[in-house]
This record gives C-alpha cells, structure tokens and sequence, in this order.
C-alpha cells in the first residue's frame, strides 16, 4: 500500500510540481464551477460598497468593474479577484469581501472593507537591495505607519548605484494624503547623507566640486490633474558641505515640476496585462532662492511592460539634459543596475554626464531573462559616443539575479547583480 | 461523622469529574458499519473562527480531511484516505451547503454547523482490510484548510474526473507539516480491535 502510495505521489510530481497557470479557458471553468457550487452563487447583488477608511478613492476604472457586480449573480471568486485589485490600488496590507442579506429576499449586499489608515501596523519595506560586482552593495529600507491619513515614514540608505558617489545616511517623510480635496496631497521629506567617493572620480575632479556630506529638505505637492495624470510640484533645498579645508558650505536650491503619467490595463491575474509610465521632470536652480548652483535640469523617462502569459516584455527610454553648473547628485550616471547594465559607470563618466540619452529592451519568459541596453552619457558633443550592453539572468517577485556584458571590441568584462527591487 | 460523608463526596466528585472526562475524551469515535469503518468526532469542530466568519460573509471555503489508522504501533502507518470538501453559509437560508469534490462528488445543503462537520465525516468510509480482528490499531482525524483559505483549483488540471487526480494532491498536502498560519485541527483515538467494533463496543481514549 505504501508504495502504491508513492507511486501515486511520485506520478503525481510532474503535475504538482510545475507552476503551470492554467489557460484561460480552463481556469474560467474552474471558477464557474467553483461558483455554482456556492450556496450564495443563486442570489442577486443589489449593491457594492468599498468601505473603511475615509480618505482614499478608487479609479474611475476600478470603480466601474466593482459597479458591474450589480444586477448579476454572485460570482466570489470575482469579487475576490476585485479585492486584490482594490488592495493594490490603495497599497493597504488586506481587502475583505463581506456578503451579507440584502433588502429584498433573494438579493445579497456586498460590502468591500478596507482596513482603516490608523489601524494601519507599521510596515516594513526593502526599497532596494543590490549586490553590484564592481559596485559593491546598495541597500535602502523604511518603515512606515499611517494616522488618520497622515503618513510617517523613517528610512537608511546606503547606495553606490543610483548617484556617481555612495551615499548614506537617513530619509524621514510626512505624507498627507488628501488636503482639501482628493486631487491633491502634499509631503515633505528631509533626508542627511556622507558621500563617499570612488578614486576615479576624485582623480577626475581634482576635488572640485566633491562634498563629503549633505541635507536635502523637499516640500511638493501632487495634483492630480485628470487620473491617471499627475503633476507634482515643490522645491528642494540642499546643502553641502565641500570636502575641501575651509571652504564654506553651498547650497542647491531649486524648484521641481514633474508631470507623470501611469496606467494599467489588466492585471497580474489576468491572461494577459499592460502598464506605462512616463514622467518629464524638470529642476531649477532659482538665484531667488539663494542657490548657488545656477543649473537646469530636464529628464524624460518612459516605461511599457506588456505580459501575455508567461512572456514579458519590457521597453525602456531616458533622456535627460542639465545646463549650468549642477551639482554632482545632479548628474545623470550611466554604467549602473538600470542603465547600460554590464558597464562600469567610472569608466563611462567619472564625474556623471550632463546629458543622458538611453534605451533598454527587456525579455522575460517564466524567471528567465535577457535584457538589451544601449545609450550614451555625455559633456560635450564630442565626448557622445554610443555604448552597448547585454545580459541574462533571472527574476522572480522582485529578486533578480543577473550577469550583463558591455559590448566593445576590448575585452568584456561581465558585471553581475544580485537582490531585490533594483 | 461529617469526615466521613465529605469522604464520600470527594470519592462521588472525583468518579463524576473522571467520567465526565473520560466521555469529552471521547472526541474521536469509529463504528463498524457495512464491513468499513466509520469515524466520527462531535468535539472536532472545524467550523470555527476565521473559517466560520468567512462562511458568515458567504465565501467558500475548502477543508481538506484525512483519515487514518496506524498499527502495530502507534508510529506505523497502515492506511490513509483524504478528501477535499467545499463549505458554504447561506446569507438568507443561515445554513450550511457542503460538496464533496472527489468522485462520486456528493452535495448537502440545509445544515447547522455540527451537521455539516459530522456529514463530511461520513462521507469517508474507511476499508481497514488487512488488519487482523484481534490486531490493535489506532484511529486519527486531521482537518486543514489550504494556505490562506482559498480555492486555487479544487478540482486539479482534470477537472472532475473519475480518476479523482487530486486525492494524490492531497495526500502530499498533508505530508507536509502545517503553516503557522494555516487552520489545523486533529484528533486522534486507541487502541481499538475489529473484534471489539464489530461486537459494537465504542470507546474513546
């Protein structure tokens, strides 16, 4: 008996070990039939609720899936899908889907609960974490707790990728949600970081412009224009302080505008799903504001992801341009975890590039991946020259593991990476 | 006088409180019914807590059952069955409707809650041949509810088949231990003889 047992279990592997989604087809008639087998499958829905916290609003597009509930049969496991929807929309821990009797008989009343903001716990988040070969690590982490729909969230960071130099240090914000109206919020964020600088770029700047240690101060505001269009506006007030003897410390004030733009269509329970996002940033350096860095700074960014089943695709696009004298947590990098992955960011642009232009392709089929960059980063037009990248490797919710190669006649040496959200 | 009559009272106490404890002890019992083995367990209740509150808010939700028996000793498998069953809590009717999903697939609706349960039980007969009527055996129920509550695909790729696919599913279920957070309840009784169940003696231990 034991080994017709085993022979069962064993033969029963290949099925229950591959984490094969079922086709559409297939998995409509599982839920169908999970449906009839409800009790409450034979009542109507009379009415749809979102209910629990005051201060947040579904999208419009949302709002009209949940409303067409209404009238039909009750189907769980859609409105269970619908609840996982809202708890993405709203980035809230749970949804619960409540069904209770209506006012007629045989009509039920559906009730979606979102756990109220100050009932929210304390959450953890990784924001980032990378392992970059040439690098080294990259790690950013906050904690977060709402109070009546005020937002409080407390951070460290130490980051070699993002920036030219290596910063560390803390990131405490204030969020508010909604002030006056559902199209707007504001927050204010203050964050203290030491640099630390890698020999080729201070062989390059002759220490000119290096500062060991900084304070950022940033009060924006977002309006919600027409959803999913957004404008955040503010300003950022930073301070440096140079790391040569004596000098005094300079500041970088500016005003910021970005205009963004993020859709969706589908989601990840879908056969098949979409999302774009594109920003257009700009930062100004305002002599009304006591700056001392006279700079402008214009950055464009998009991002198409399109997934049909177990196939991923993923388009990427940069383009950014300072003019004057920015300072060098200003400057584009090139030659990092997501831009021309597989180059060495030192060796592109020591000191970061005033201009940036860059385009990656991504191809994901189940965890695998391959991906292609290409791009450039420069001062002067003359220094504009186009650089290439490929690489593979895998990815699976949110940690990636990858090894890239910077295409060049030279030698080609591989770049790898490793960890969460990068 | 008086010592003697509080003697006598304790000796009373102590024999109801132990009897009383002997029958709650009762939570698992097996009786001998068309040459099978029928368990039931009225102490077991796996209609509790989230699971019931989910119920209440109409979902559906799956419990997995698995019976077995061990002999020889206690440690010693001799044979196991599992079955998948879908409860549901009708909002207007507040009464229970339970499937049984693997084949013959089998419906009930319009039960309290110590029906429902005793019903699912029921609808497990357990084949003991292959256990000598004087060998000693133990019996043991164990009820879980699959990670996080909800029906993946209760049916497996098959759909409802003949080949009930999914028993094997089940069985590798259970051979792995339990989640903190999932929803697990046992109950367990023994020694028991087929000579004993088929006189229709019923103990519990």
């Amino acid at each position: 008996m034991k080994m017709l047992l085993l022979a069962a279990i064993v033969c029963s592997v290949p099925l229950a070990g591959c984490d094969v989604p079922y086709g559409n087809d297939d998995r409509s008639d599982d839920e169908k039939a999970l449906q009839e087998l409800n009790v409450n499958a034979k009542y109507t829905v009379e009415s749809v609720q979102v209910s629990g916290q005051k201060n947040w609003r579904i999208s419009d597009a949302l709002r009209t899936e949940v409303d067409k509930m209404v009238g039909s049969k009750l189907d769980y496991p859609a409105l269970d899908r619908l609840a996982d929807r809202i708890k993405k929309e709203l980035h809230v821990p749970a949804v619960s889907v409540n069904v209770g009797k209506g006012t007629e008989p045989g009509h039920v009343v559906v009730n979606f609960e979102v756990p109220k903001s100050h009932e929210q716990p304390l959450e953890l988040n990784v924001a980032k974490f990378l392992y970059d070969s040439k690098l080294g690590w990259s790690a950013e982490g906050d904690g977060s707790t709402a109070i009546k729909g005020n937002k409080f969230t407390f951070g460290i960071v130490s980051d070699s990728d993002a920036l030219i130099e290596r910063f560390a240090g803390i990131k405490a914000k204030f969020e508010r949600k909604h002030v006056a109206t559902e199209r707007l919020r504001v927050r204010f964020e203050f964050d203290s970081f030491h640099e630390q600088w890698n020999a080729s770029t201070l062989l390059a700047s002759d220490q000119a412009g290096i500062y060991r240690s900084r304070q950022v101060f940033m009060p924006e505001a977002t309006l919600v224009i027409a959803a999913p269009l957004e404008l955040d506006f503010g300003t950022s007030f930073s301070r440096y302080r140079p790391e040569q003897p004596g000098a005094k410390t300079e500041s970088s004030n500016a005003v910021v505008t970005t205009l963004r733009y993020h859709q969706r269509w589908g989601s990840a329970k879908d056969p098949q799903d979409q999302e774009l996002n594109g920003s257009f940033s700009m930062r100004a350096g305002i002599r009304a504001f006591e700056t001392d860095a006279d700079f402008t700074r214009q950055m464009a960014q998009a991002r198409y992801r399109f997934r049909r089943d177990r196939n991923k695709v993923e388009v990427g696009f940069v383009a950014g341009s300072i003019h004057g004298n920015a300072p060098l947590f200003e400057k584009f990098v090139a030659g990092n975890a997501t831009t021309l992955r597989g180059w060495n960011k030192f060796e592109l642009d020591p000191l970061g590039g005033s201009h940036i232009v860059h385009g990656s392709i991504d191809y994901g089929y189940r965890w695998l991946q391959v991906f292609y960059d290409t791009g450039a980063i420069w001062d002067t037009a003359r220094e504009r020259e186009r650089k290439q990248s490929v690489g593979t490797g895998f990815k699976k919710d949110g940690f990636q593991l990858a090894v890239a190669f910077p295409i060049r006649s030279s030698h080609m040496e591989p770049i790898f990476y490793a960890g969460l959200n990068f | 006088m008086l010592v003697r009559t509080i003697k006598t009272w304790w000796l009373v106490a102590a024999f109801v409180s132990g009897f009383g404890l002997a029958m709650w002890a009762e939570d698992l019992a097996l009786r001998w019914h068309n040459n099978l083995l029928e368990f039931s367990a009225p102490h077991l209740h796996f209609l509790t807590g989230q699971q019931l509150e989910r119920l209440h808010h109409g979902a559906q939700v799956p419990f997995d059952i698995k019976l077995s028996l061990y002999s020889g000793t206690k440690s010693l498998l001799f044979r196991q069955i599992g079955e998948r069953f879908l409860m549901s809590y009708d909002v207007w009717g507040e009464q229970f409707s339970v499937v049984k999903t693997l084949s013959p697939r089998r419906t009930v609706a319009h039960l309290d809650a110590a029906d429902a349960e005793a019903w699912c039980l029921k609808q497990m007969p357990f084949d003991p041949s292959g256990i000598g009527d004087t060998e000693k055996f133990w019996a043991r129920v164990e009820v879980r509810v699959p990670q996080d509550g909800k029906i993946a695909n209760p049916f497996g790729r098959d759909s409802i088949s003949e080949s009930g696919i999914n028993l094997t599913g089940l069985i590798e279920l259970f051979s792995h231990p339990p989640v903190s957070t999932q929803f697990h309840t046992t109950s367990e009784s023994g020694p028991w003889t087929l000579e004993e169940l088929k006189r229709g003696g019923r103990r519990g231990s």
